[in-house]
């Protein structure tokens, strides 16, 4: 994302940023940066209406630039295309005042946003990272294990699984090839598609990760078809394969694999390796029972409090899940806290939802502190709090997402579900 | 042009064996027939005129006819037919014109639905179940009931569709539509002449007694009215040859009686069509039967005879795909009246850790019992030599795909069944490795009992890894008798040392006992795989290993000893709903394209039964059934079994699903609670859940208490789960798994075990 222009006054916050998209990350990043009541001015088409004098109507697209003050946010990972809807705010020849309209954020096109509350200290950082320009990771993963594939990209800031692949694959049986058929056949349809999603003209590195043997298997499947020479550039490829073990198939072992050493000693210092270890380092200690981890919303903020994050090596790590919601109020908690942290001198590591790690740590509640010194009893008394609590925050399920806004949206289910036999 | 006629001479012979009703009613009527007429015309004239209708004399014939000298329902054709009749007697207002043009394109619109049926049918069901006849005597009722053509993508299915809902605005009009159709096909009739003229020719010399088609004389003059404009004709292809006068005479008259029958026909068939369609009475029977079977006529035996047919396709909710049918055995019984005969009988997983000897002991054994040809070792002996690897071919009898051969390492379990004469035995051999653990999960939760094969010399290496996990496992899926294999004590120092097997005996007891495992489950066997020593055969007297069989019975005997007496094939587990855990779907013969494996784990299962798979909620017939590689007639629970499908597609099937019983499937859950025991400490966080050999990413989503042994709560919303603690925790799943309660998960996160325990 590129910042055109900008005239935020520093000490209120007040103004506005004119940003230009350039690739679909930056959706991301948009989707992280307007909030509901946020004024947002960007180009739209727009069916206009005209009745002539007569009563007949005419249809008529035109273009036109609209502000429109944020009602609802609507991002889809997968095609990265973000959807804000909300009510015009500034009339033109077109377009009433109040009426509704949805805009589509563009790449290549200009959007001015406008901060209803001002621009506090996690937005403006959170736009640093935005107009980044630095060169940015990416690579693609394949999580394997026999009959299942998932294909990945993981970027900066989001891991956006691409395909799944499910095969059913016959077991072993004496006298029958049937195993080493399929097995074939669910290499090729999983290259087959890896190749789909790949530029390999430019080919990003390439992690292929499975338990046991099936990400050798796949890799030499790799190496065979590059050798049949059928597919020049796939020789480009090759050299940026690296094999890891996973304990799992599943999406969630992306996790070990990039806290691995094999990969991190590859991958250096990307963001979401780090991040990886940091959630990584976080479970170590609190599995120590070391009281300085502790997790949960109303923990960290009693942690906060009493001064425990603060200088030498108090962290603070928390979800941006928990900056997307839709109410100022819950916003401004977290803000509050993320600036109290800065203050006392702690660090703050904002981690991304749409990465694996970032998922673990909104399973724990989307917060969590490494305090200075170990605090005794931080959940005590909380039983009764939750008792008062459990009417509105704490919902059914008990689970402390207390704003369960800005997951569902990510293309992920919501964890909170009742039993719900279907 | 030519298929048409083909169809149409079809319906001919098809009509020519119920001569009976075939009679045309000018040719054939009998002195009787005449008599008859004579006496009942003027009392349905009567009738009529009282309900204020006229008609002429040939139409109450016609009607009398047709009802079998039914009065009553004769006064309603006939009074039908002079109405129309009337409209046409009339001079022709320009209104009556228009109004005839109308019935007409609604007599057509029948029509028109009519070959859609005859093509619709063409594509459903190739064994011909609705013959070109009997499509005629759908036309009234169907192009309501009937499901709409499939894809309906063709412009002539637009058409059709157009036309069949005018067709039903207009079914007001109904009996003036079908008396028009009447009118209609009987001006159509001399062309329908011409086209049937060659098969006509050719029945005459059969000498059949009335040719009903073959109706030389023109119809009354005064039914004629000018020939109508034959634009209908010529907007679609007619797919049919225009109605005979025999069909005519059916489909047409008796419009009011018809409509429900044809409706219960079409509605039976449409919804299990799969009968054997020269089982029953065949099509044309049934169909005149319904016609008539308003009348005091023979063939409404049969009439009722379908009807109860069709009660009974009803009662048993109506199997979607009768085309397989269950005897209906009385499965719990038959299993209690074999109990004498049967040997008793078990399935064993083989556990331990990687390179223990595992796949190599089993294959010994099964070489030893003869269940495997020496000839076929000695093949895997070259085999294997030419790999470096000659010690491993004992192995690959367990060890069958290349992969696990060249690596020499067993990837998933191998499935192996054998006998000796007092007890039939499945072995189970699971990957030792730690990254096959689901593969061995798998496993494990089909076995009877657990068969732990320990390196004598390498104690330490297993219990730090997969021994030890293996025997948790084990204990979590629910398995309480182990027979502990001490293996390679051949290539112990010194061989076969007694006080090397005591000290194994020793670790391996307490490990055991700290699982949970009681004390007399726990059955010892020292034995050397690769020599084959103690496994069948005992040792010999000379060997060092003399002082086995002093003590120790071989592997052999132990297995046959240990066979857990209280297997759960009890009356009970027998007659529960059918619960069965898919653990491969593969395509077992050219005959069998799609065959699932797995162990039933309540319920019985036959030949011919329609079960339901979970989580896709599909339908399969079972087509055939084999237990140890033999078909059987059924199977029931404990038992392990290789179902043949038929009537599902493969993709709704994967391994882990579960196939139940349709009546009480199994009920498919996104989240559940759980009560486990912590191996390792956990966090809400997300993790492996295993469930046989289901493995499902999934989340911990609460840990909602610690509990003690009794239950009784400790903490409530604890922060953290430690090993050796039993907590309750929620568990959600991304996609709907098949879950019932009491069964038991493991929990795995980062290729360790974390907990194991069941749904609640």
């Amino acid at each position: 994302m590129r910042l055109i222009k900008q005239n935020i006054e520093r000490k209120t916050g007040e103004g506005s940023a004119v940003l230009l998209p350039e690739e679909p990350e930056d959706m991301w990043h948009a989707y992280n940066l307007i909030r509901s009541n946020d004024l947002l001015r960007a180009s739209a088409i727009r069916k206009v209406i005209n009745e002539s004098g007569s009563g007949s109507r005419s249809n008529e697209r035109v273009h036109t630039t609209l502000t429109i003050r944020v009602t609802k946010l609507d991002f889809d990972p997968q095609a990265s295309q973000l959807h804000v809807s909300g009510r015009v705010a500034e009339e033109n020849k077109h377009v009433k005042l109040g009426s509704y309209h949805t805009l589509d954020l563009e790449l290549q096109r200009n959007f001015t946003l406008e901060k209803s509350e001002g621009w506090d200290s996690v937005a403006l950082d959170t736009l640093k990272e935005a107009v980044n320009q630095e060169a940015k990771a990416q690579l693609w993963a394949v999580i394997m294990k026999e009959g299942l594939a998932n294909i990945c990209l993981v970027t900066d800031h989001q891991t956006i699984l691409r395909q799944k692949i499910e095969y059913n694959l016959p077991r072993k049986r004496a006298g029958s090839t049937d195993h080493e058929k399929q097995m074939q056949k669910f290499f090729q349809t999983t290259f087959d598609s890896l190749l789909r999603q790949l530029d390999l003209a430019n080919p990003k590195p390439l992690l292929i990760a499975s338990p046991a043997y099936t990400a050798t298997q796949f890799q030499s499947f790799i190496k065979a078809q590059a050798a049949s020479g059928a597919n020049k550039q796939l020789n480009n490829l090759l050299p940026k394969i690296t094999v890891a073990q996973s304990a799992s198939g599943h999406l969630h072992s992306l996790n070990e694999v990039l806290s691995s050493p094999a990969v991190t000693a590859k991958l250096s210092d990307t963001k979401f390796a780090r991040e990886t270890q940091l959630v990584d380092n976080f479970f170590t200690l609190i599995r120590k029972e070391d009281n300085r981890a502790w997790y949960g919303p109303r923990e960290s903020e009693k942690a906060v409090e009493q001064g425990a994050v603060g200088k030498g090596g108090g962290v603070l790590l928390i979800s941006n899940g928990l900056f997307r919601s839709q109410e100022i109020k819950v916003r401004n908690r977290w803000v509050k806290l993320v600036d109290e942290v800065k203050e006392q001198g702690g660090e703050v590591r904002v981690l991304s939802s749409m990465h694996e790690s970032g998922r673990r740590l909104e399973s724990l509640g989307g917060v969590a502190v490494i305090c200075t010194w170990p605090i005794e009893d931080l959940d005590e008394g909380e039983v009764a709090e939750e008792e008062m609590h459990e009417d509105g925050s704490v919902n059914e399920n008990g689970d402390w997402d207390e704003n369960g806004d800005g997951h569902g949206v990510e293309g992920r289910v919501d964890h909170e579900e009742d039993i719900d036999f279907l | 042009m030519q298929r048409v006629k083909n169809v149409d001479y079809d319906e001919d012979e098809l009509y020519d064996d119920d001569e009976e009703y075939g009679a045309d009613p000018e040719e054939s009527y009998s002195q009787e027939d005449r008599d008859n007429f004579a006496a009942l015309i003027p009392v349905v004239r009567a009738e009529l005129e009282e309900a204020g209708s006229r008609a002429s004399n040939k139409e109450i014939q016609n009607a009398l006819w047709n009802y079998y000298w039914d009065v009553g329902k004769s006064d309603a054709e006939a009074s039908a037919a002079a109405a129309d009749g009337e409209k046409q007697e009339k001079p022709k207002s320009k209104f009556d014109q228009a109004a005839e043009r109308s019935a007409r394109d609604i007599a057509d619109d029948f029509e028109d639905a009519a070959s859609m049926l005859l093509s619709m049918a063409w594509f459903r069901d190739v064994p011909w179940i609705l013959p070109p006849g009997r499509q005629d005597y759908l036309v009234p009722a169907t192009p309501i009931s009937r499901p709409r053509l499939l894809g309906g993508s063709s412009k002539l299915a637009k058409l059709a569709e157009e036309r069949r809902k005018k067709a039903a605005a207009a079914s007001a009009e109904g009996s003036v539509a079908n008396g028009a159709l009447s009118s209609l096909d009987r001006l159509t009739k001399p062309k329908d002449f011409k086209e049937n003229e060659a098969p006509s020719a050719v029945a005459e010399p059969r000498k059949y007694p009335v040719r009903k088609k073959r109706e030389p004389t023109p119809p009354p003059a005064e039914e004629s009215p000018p020939p109508p404009p034959a634009e209908p004709e010529q907007e679609k292809p007619d797919l049919r040859a225009s109605p005979t006068a025999f069909a005519r005479t059916l489909s047409a008259s008796p419009n009011q009686d018809i409509l429900p029958a044809a409706t219960t026909l079409s509605e039976l068939l449409g919804s299990g069509q799969s009968e054997d369609p020269f089982q029953g009475p065949s099509p044309d029977d049934t169909l005149i039967s319904h016609l008539y079977n308003t009348g005091p006529t023979k063939p409404k035996q049969t009439a009722n005879g379908l009807t109860k047919k069709t009660e009974a396709l009803k009662l048993d909710s109506a199997p979607p795909q009768p085309k397989l049918r269950s005897k209906g055995l009385d499965v719990p019984k038959l299993w209690a009246e074999e109990k004498a005969k049967r040997k008793p009988s078990a399935a064993f997983v083989v556990v331990g850790h990687v390179d223990h000897g595992k796949s190599t002991l089993m294959g010994r054994l099964l070489l030893d019992v003869g269940a495997v040809s020496q000839r076929d070792i000695d093949k895997y002996q070259r085999q294997a030599s030419e790999l470096g690897k000659a010690s491993f071919a004992l192995a690959w009898v367990m060890d069958t795909s290349t992969e696990e051969r060249e690596r020499g390492v067993t990837f998933d379990f191998a499935q192996h069944h054998f006998s000796t004469p007092k007890a039939d035995f499945t072995i189970l051999d699971a990957p030792g490795h730690r990254d096959f653990v689901p593969n061995m999960i798998g496993g494990a939760s089909m076995a009877d009992m657990a068969v732990l094969v320990v390196d004598a010399n390498q104690l330490d290496s297993g219990m730090k890894g997969q021994t030890r996990e293996h025997i948790l496992l084990a204990k979590a899926v629910g398995l309480k008798k182990v027979v502990v294999a001490v293996n390679k004590l051949d290539a112990a120092r010194p061989a076969w040392s007694q006080q090397l097997f005591e000290s194994v005996q020793i670790d391996i007891r307490k490990l055991l006992a700290e699982s949970g495992f009681a004390d007399e489950d726990i059955k010892f066997v020292p034995c050397s795989g690769l020599s084959g020593a103690n496994v069948v055969n005992q040792p010999k007297a000379s060997s060092p290993a003399a002082w086995v069989p002093k003590a120790h019975f071989t592997l052999l005997q132990t297995l046959e000893r240990s066979i857990p007496p209280t297997k759960p094939t009890t009356q009970e587990t027998i007659k529960q709903p059918l619960r069965m855990q898919i653990i491969d779907v593969f395509r077992g013969s050219v005959t069998n394209p799609l065959s699932v494996a797995g162990r039933i784990s309540s319920g019985n299962v036959q030949n011919g039964d329609v079960v339901t798979t979970q989580p896709s909620g599909e339908k399969a017939a079972i087509k055939g059934l084999e237990v140890s590689d033999e078909p059987r007639e059924f199977a029931v629970a404990g038992q392990i079994c290789t179902l043949h499908l038929s009537e599902i597609e493969a993709q709704h099937l994967r391994s882990g699903d579960v196939l139940c019983s349709s009546q009480h499937p199994v009920r498919v859950a996104r989240g559940f609670t759980a009560l486990i025991e912590l191996l390792d400490s956990l966090l809400p966080q997300p993790v492996d859940v295993h469930l046989g050999r289901l493995h499902a990413p999934g989340t911990i989503s609460q840990l909602i208490e610690t509990v003690d042994g009794r239950g009784e709560q400790l903490k409530r919303r604890p922060r953290l789960l430690k090993a050796g603690q039993r907590a309750r925790v929620r568990i959600s799943f991304e996609e709907g798994v098949p879950l019932a309660v009491g069964e038991k998960i493991v929990v795995r996160s980062a290729g360790v075990t974390a907990a194991y325990g069941t749904v609640e």
